[in-house]
């Protein structure tokens, strides 16, 4: 197919004729782009310019009339804030669940260590079988005479001790070398009882009154060794 | 020199936050600074029907302005898409069931009783322009309407009236053409909405 000059010299000129604006549309996009032509403009363009500022012009009292009612309208429709309703009914639980199983947890170690204070380890040994606290904690310490103490009236009893009621094994890391407590199951303790396992624990030696050494399941226990400094 | 301006410009990040967040001063501004055109813009498109589309426009900027991302631009471009939605819907709706008027439109067109005649005049003015454009073919108005009055740029109103850029300045330089043919007649007769002279 053969084109000839003059349709050629025709597709050039309509080419730069659709890359180059007309003067009628660079004027049409200045106005479109909200731009003033200037006073050499022809009447009739500045006319319609003023047509054109005329309808962007500011905004007039009655459209802005209703701003109460749309901004009741908008606080009505309004959806809860995402973060307030979502989220903190979700989170809350959640810490709260997660704490309290640290703190559970935390809680029964130390009731399985036998670590807690005397009350709360009491009722420890009841609610879940932990290590019953000594009997000697968390009550007065006798004076040094002959009065025994609550541990060797505790331990009068013919019944086994805590441990052989509970089952429980001692959590005594070394036993007495006393059959004496440890066979018989009643725990009388003597002073030379007291004295060699506290001895032997904790390197004290220095004997004990009665009621220090009445400790029914006859191992020996931080009061044991440790509080027998009232000779 | 641009006629027409952005009111928030460099304010509108945190107006447009605090006003996803409920506070109703934020929510004012956005209103005071878009209200004005969007009713133009359904003037123009939807006559009489402007005012009830654009607060169904309001509801749901409310309801979705949570979780709205962008510049001023994109919000323009947000809401009038919107806008232009719920036109069509209209249309649609009123094609299939064509009202009848009834005596409310006369109560509805009273003045309201603290009209002053300064703010009849001014709108007035504003009103005159936009019949003239109205007179135009329903999309090049619109086109005019949205680059002239809303601010946008071509590629914008491409985006919002589904075509492309170069179809909306072709329809757009014709639209001004039109007009300006009106304007040095003198008088432009709107078959729907009356005489409008200029």
């Amino acid at each position: 197919m053969r084109v000839s000059a003059a349709s050629l010299a025709e597709m050039w000129s309509s080419t730069r004729k659709r890359n180059r604006l007309s003067p009628d549309e660079a004027t049409a996009e200045l106005l479109l782009s909200r731009r003033h032509l200037g006073r050499h403009a022809p009447a009739d363009q500045r006319t319609l310019e003023m047509v054109l500022a005329a309808a962007a012009g500011p905004a007039t009292e009655r459209e802005l009339a209703g701003e109460t009612a749309a901004v009741t309208a908008f606080l009505a429709a309004l959806p809860e804030p995402e973060p307030a309703r979502r989220r903190g009914p979700r989170r809350l639980p959640a810490l709260a669940v997660a704490f309290a199983l640290v703190a559970i947890v935390a809680l029964c170690g130390t009731a399985e260590a036998g670590a807690l204070p005397a009350p709360l380890q009491r009722l420890a040994h009841q609610a879940i079988n932990a290590p019953a606290p000594p009997p000697d904690a968390g009550v007065p310490r006798p004076s040094a005479d002959v009065t025994p103490g609550p541990g060797a009236k505790a331990s009068t009893g013919s019944g086994p001790s805590q441990e052989a009621r509970t089952g429980k094994p001692s959590v005594s890391p070394k036993p007495t070398h006393t059959s004496d407590s440890q066979g018989s199951g009643n725990g009388q303790p003597t002073a030379s009882d007291n004295a060699q396992s506290g001895t032997t624990d904790n390197g004290n030696g220095n004997g004990g009154t009665p009621g220090q050494g009445g400790n029914p399941s006859g191992h020996p226990t931080g009061n044991n060794g440790n509080g027998n400094g009232q000779n | 020199m641009l006629y027409g301006r952005f009111v928030l410009d460099g304010d509108f990040p945190e107006v447009l936050r605090r006003a996803a967040a409920g506070d109703a001063s934020a929510f004012a501004r956005l209103w005071r600074d878009t209200h004005p055109p969007l009713l133009r813009y359904l003037w123009v498109s939807a006559g009489d029907a402007a005012e009830d589309v654009a607060a169904d426009v309001w509801l749901e900027v409310a309801r979705r302005i949570g979780s709205f991302r962008g510049g001023e631009h994109e919000f323009r471009g947000w809401l009038f898409t919107m806008a232009r939605r719920k036109l069509i819907d209209r249309h649609r709706y009123e094609a299939r069931r064509p009202v009848s008027p009834t005596g409310d439109g006369e109560l509805l067109d009273r003045p309201a009783a603290d009209d002053t005649g300064t703010a009849a005049l001014d709108y007035i003015s504003t009103e005159t322009a936009l019949a003239l454009i109205a007179t135009l073919p329903r999309d090049q108005a619109e086109i005019i309407v949205l680059r002239v009055v809303v601010g946008l740029d071509a590629n914008a109103v491409a985006q919002i009236v589904g075509k492309s850029p170069g179809a909306v300045r072709v329809a757009a330089h014709r639209g001004l053409r039109t007009l300006r043919e009106r304007v040095a007649d003198g008088t432009v007769t709107s078959p729907g909405r009356g005489g409008v002279t200029l």
